[in-house]
């Protein structure tokens, strides 16, 4: 029981408790915003596993959610499924979804394999366009029960508990060890063992599936309406800032980049800037530039920083 | 439901039971949300950024015209309160920005709101709260056929279905062996224009002989309008969004075509665009399109009483808009006359008037003449009809390069 | 400087199949389609029309590849502001035209202010980040909206309209129409493809900016002031982004929203073409052009809709042939 490990124990703990409490301080709507910071949260947590544990930079997990998303929608509209049924669907599917996608992207690496995710991000949503009679097309699919404030919030936060746990189990162990193995070194991970094909497309299932999860949620947050303008571009690119700012291959900061990414457009359209809505997109774009300036690393970089001072004894474990 | 969310259930019965008790005790009447004695506000979402952003002089327009109306004593004493939030058109911003109004702004409606599939996100949730959702900016005739599920929405303008229609009939019996090719958007609003057109066409159907859609995302339709060339088209139909339609018009002169007729839908048809289809090279005369507003261009117009109005109001109160609604941007009257609507119905909904009678007096209007919409177009509502406008005019564009467009024939009825 | 030069010149060599990162099956293949379309066209006039339409196209995607190339070979990042820098100059140079500049002077002025911007971009946020890649791609994220929002703010979401470069006029050979606009088009791009050719291979300029690119230890070594051949390394890559504004332009009209459907295409040829090749980002637009409106044209199934994914698609099968690229060169890892 390392003195991290304990420290570790006392955030969550309190952090759950924060979590516990929160629903009778807020009122309907703040709920639906907290329980946006929990989806974004498994989003993050999903990407940073990719990316942050073994270095393949994915810049396509709103295709992954898109999948999620409709999974949901299309169950519930055709099938009736229980929503919380549905989740656990949306892990499935989207989990083999991102092995299949995990085959190919082991060929590629660096920006090409960027550039292969981004394209994914954009073609999967053209795909509902296409089979518009089945998937909704550009008039959306609409799930045949909508979930209350409340209820979201405490599923998505569930949720949110659950797949940190899983990523934690998943991350310390020996997984954990051959994705960390991966990111230093392909070459050396090979070398002392590691399959590189298994590990790597596991990655990307894990990853996947915890987006697939996330856009479920995502999709019931939005009215339980799905729609291909949902999972723009942007979508991928605000979960990879998202990555940024909480700071690859720590689990420390998921929460913060996670709140950053969720609350910041709200918090950007209420600043009285340069005139309406304008003001939004500006203030917006300022912030994430200005906080990748100062914190290239992140959050999990700051606390790293911070830690290495001196005066503050640590015992470091890799992670 | 676990047992944190049973105590919460518990707990809110609780509260209801003794809301409903006080509410017994002192009796009266409540009043609905976003009413004061001296204000009532609305909102509405809108896509002031991102790919529909042109958009945005709608709101521009409406809230110009509610500053009119609250400088004039506003509605039965009260100023309107109208908020304008950017949803950006999707759906994933629309949800909580309209959770916002209804929940923490506590609006008396949602009005104007903008676009098919952001409305069809939220009609459930508004529809369940019992919040009207008004006057809403799309052409799709959901709204108006789905009054028995969704009572407390409707929209107001035309639909694209009718208008397709009007289309199909005016080529049915002035052309009616000439062979049609269509370009048309790949989503529901493209394809719901296409499906007027041939319900309007009848029996004349198969005259259509190559409909190629395009992607919102293409830079041009290049490849669309050679196609429809290729396929022995005579007939160019054009159901786009602007930039499409521009240049759409500007392939087919490019290519070397010259069909005999070209139809562009209504909302591509703003002066500005002809104009600039013209600029670059398209052959624009005798391009026909409908229009249900009054034309602030249109010599023979400069007198009625809608234009005069919409030049002093926006000179006054949104003076950015002046030029555009100069060169004849049809947004402008659009969300001028979408506003005098709503405020139309506030005046008849009683001196205290609450959410319910609000739909009542927009539901049963009666031959009720909005000054900008285009002259015996007259606005009829009941328990069964909910489409307000039902009329659109046929006009046709003469001048080339510096013209306009000139209006033809009868009102077409029964637009929907 | 000649000693650099030729080690410079063994190094790319070594790390290249055949003069170029050009391979003989790349070279047979892309001549058999140039045939295949030559004959096609000469067979039926549609498939000419749909052709030349496509290289007209295929230039717009290329002009922008050209940018995202510069970049990637100068600093190793994809920008994904590109197109927004790009959208941004071109509204500066409409503001020119607003202000009575003619057409071709606020062309090269605002050319000239996009170097300055790009430079600027490079030195204030790109350089105290170049580090971490993540880092760099969020800063251009973040860019991407700052460029978005500020330009609306200055100008509008209306459609604005800039006079014509090129003309209108239409010429004809047979029932084939091309138009001046898109003639104009091609060429500007093939002449920029040249004149960066130029650049890198016959001036000082040039090889010290592959150097630094290249080996940025060595060449600092040697005098060559590494930080500042990736600032003009930028500066380069945003003119190139301007005139693919600018030709962007006459198709699409001027609204913020632009260059981002142009950007999402720039990519797939960029990689399609090796994202260290500026002929190759050429040919992959020209290529992805052609090929697309042709699937359009004689493959039914292959609807709107499907354009994006088709792209990506193609893109997705050449990498898995040719992982770096038509023209990419194999990097050799290193432990």
């Amino acid at each position: 029981m390392t003195r991290r490990f304990l420290v570790a124990v006392c955030v969550f703990l309190i952090a759950a408790g924060v979590v516990v409490l929160l629903p009778f301080q807020l009122d309907g709507y703040h709920e639906g915003l907290a329980a946006k910071v929990a989806i974004f949260f498994i989003a993050v947590l999903g990407l940073n596993i990719l990316t942050g544990y073994t270095g393949q930079i994915s810049i396509g997990h709103g295709a992954f959610m898109a999948i999620g998303g409709y999974t949901t929608a299309v169950m519930s509209h055709y099938h009736h499924t229980n929503l919380l049924l549905t989740l656990p669907l949306a892990f499935a599917i989207s989990f083999a979804f991102g092995l299949i996608v995990g085959i190919p992207a082991l060929r590629f690496s660096g920006v090409y394999l960027a550039l292969v995710t981004f394209a994914l991000a954009v073609s999967v949503p053209q795909f509902a366009l296409k089979f518009s009679k089945f998937l909704g097309g550009s008039n959306g699919i609409q799930t045949s029960t909508t979930p209350t404030h409340l209820w979201l919030y405490v599923v998505s936060w569930t949720c949110a508990g659950i797949l940190l746990l899983v990523a934690w189990l998943v991350l310390r162990g020996r997984t954990g060890r051959a994705f960390r193995s991966i990111r230093d070194s392909e070459i050396a991970a090979a070398a002392s063992g590691v399959t590189l094909p298994i590990y790597k497309t596991l990655a990307f299932g894990i990853s996947a599936a915890f987006a697939g999860v996330a856009g479920s949620l995502f999709v019931l947050a939005t009215n339980g309406f799905a729609q291909p303008n949902e999972f723009g571009v942007f979508l991928s690119l605000e979960i990879l800032v998202g990555a940024a700012v909480a700071g690859l291959g720590s689990l420390w900061g998921v929460l913060i980049g996670a709140i950053f990414i969720a609350l910041l457009p709200t918090v950007s359209s209420s600043v009285p800037l340069i005139g309406s809505a304008h003001g939004q997109d500006v203030v917006f774009g300022l912030i994430v530039i200005a906080v990748m300036l100062i914190l290239p690393t992140g959050f999990a970089g700051l606390l790293q920083r911070l830690r290495s001072l001196p005066g503050i004894r640590t015992v470091e474990k890799e992670g | 439901m676990g047992m944190k969310g049973r105590v919460l259930a518990a707990f809110a019965g609780v509260l209801v039971v003794a809301a409903v008790a006080a509410t017994a005790a002192f009796g009266g009447h409540r009043a609905d949300p976003g009413v004061t004695s001296t204000s009532i506000t609305i909102g509405g979402t809108f896509p002031l950024t991102g790919p529909a952003s042109l958009y945005k002089t709608i709101p521009a327009a409406e809230k110009a015209y509610f500053d009119y109306v609250n400088d004039h004593g506003g509605v039965n004493g009260r100023k309107i309160n109208f908020d304008i939030l950017d949803d950006g058109y999707n759906p994933a911003q629309t949800v909580p920005l309209t959770q916002q109004l209804v929940e923490q702004t506590k609006v008396f409606a949602v009005f104007g709101s903008l676009g098919t599939a952001p409305n069809l996100s939220i009609w459930g949730y508004l529809n369940q709260n019992k919040v009207p959702q008004v006057l809403i900016a799309t052409g799709d005739s959901y709204w108006g056929f789905s009054y028995k599920k969704y009572p407390w929405t409707i929209g107001w303008q035309p639909d694209y279905p009718g208008e397709g229609k009007i289309y199909g009939k005016y080529l049915a019996s002035t052309m009616p062996t000439a062979k049609i090719g269509v370009l048309y958007q790949n989503d529901a609003f493209g394809k719901n224009y296409y499906a007027g057109l041939r319900v309007g066409l009848g029996a004349k159907k198969g005259n259509v002989v190559s409909a190629q859609s395009y992607d919102p995302t293409q830079t041009n339709v290049t490849q669309q309008i050679l196609a429809l060339k290729a396929a022995g088209a005579d007939v160019l139909v054009i159901f786009a969004i602007p930039t499409q339609a521009i240049t759409a018009l500007v392939t087919a002169t490019k290519v070397g075509w010259t069909p005999s007729a070209t139809i562009v839908g209504n909302v591509s048809a703003n002066r500005l665009f002809l104009l600039a289809a013209a600029a670059n090279g398209a052959n624009v005369n005798g391009v026909i399109s409908t229009a249900y507003t009054v034309s602030s261009t249109d010599p023979s117009q400069a007198n009625l009483p809608g234009v005069k109005l919409a030049k002093a109001i926006i000179g006054q109160y949104a003076p950015s808009l002046n030029t555009s609604l100069a060169q004849g941007d049809g947004n402008v009257i659009y969300g001028l006359g979408a506003a005098w609507t709503f405020v139309y119905a506030l005046q008849h909904a009683g001196k205290n008037p609450t959410r319910a009678s609000f739909m009542a007096a927009l539901k049963s209007m009666h031959n009720v003449v909005d000054p900008f919409t285009y002259p015996g177009i007259k606005m009829n509502t009941s328990a069964t009809d909910n489409f307000p406008i039902e009329q659109d005019i046929l006009m046709k564009w003469a001048g080339g390069a510096s013209g306009d467009w000139t209006f033809f024939g009868q009102l077409y009825n029964g637009v929907r | 400087m000649v000693e650099i030069a030729r080690r410079i010149r063994i190094r790319e060599r070594r790390t290249r199949n055949i003069g170029g990162g050009v391979s003989i099956p790349v070279v047979l293949f892309l001549v058999a389609a140039a045939i295949f379309l030559l004959v096609g066209s000469l067979v039926s006039p549609i498939f000419a029309q749909q052709t030349v339409a496509g290289l007209a196209q295929g230039a717009i995607f290329a002009s922008l590849a050209l940018s995202l190339v510069l970049i990637y070979r100068a600093t190793e990042v994809i920008n994904f502001a590109q197109g927004e820098m790009a959208m941004a100059t071109t509204y500066f140079a409409y503001q020119l035209t607003l202000w009575h500049l003619s057409y071709w002077a606020a062309f090269f002025l605002a050319l000239l202010t996009a170097f300055v911007f790009g430079a600027v971009v490079q030195v204030a946020l790109i350089r105290p980040v170049q580090h971490s890649v993540i880092a760099v791609v969020i800063v251009t994220v973040g860019l991407f909206v700052l460029i978005d929002g500020l330009v609306t703010w200055k100008w509008g979401a209306d459609l604005k309209f800039m006079p014509a470069p090129f003309g209108n006029q239409v010429y004809h050979i047979g029932s084939v129409a091309f138009s001046r606009q898109d003639l104009g088009t091609l060429l500007v791009t093939i002449v920029s493809v040249l004149l960066l050719w130029v650049l890198f291979k016959f001036t000082k300029l040039g090889l010290a900016m592959r150097a630094a690119a290249l080996r940025p230890a060595s060449a600092a070594l040697v005098g060559v002031r590494v930080n500042r051949m990736l600032a003009i390394g930028w500066g380069l890559a945003a003119v190139l982004g301007a005139v693919a504004g600018l030709m962007t332009e006459p198709t699409v009209f001027l609204q913020p929203t632009m260059m981002q459907a142009v950007l999402l295409y720039a990519f797939a040829a960029a990689v399609l073409g090796g994202l260290e090749s500026p002929a190759g980002a050429v040919i992959g637009g020209l290529a992805l052009g052609v090929f697309l409106n042709l699937i359009g044209q004689y493959v039914g199934f292959a609807t709107s809709e499907l354009r994006l994914p088709i792209a990506f698609g193609v893109l997705l099968i050449v990498l898995l042939i040719k992982p770096h690229g038509l023209f990419g060169r194999r990097q050799v890892r290193r432990v």
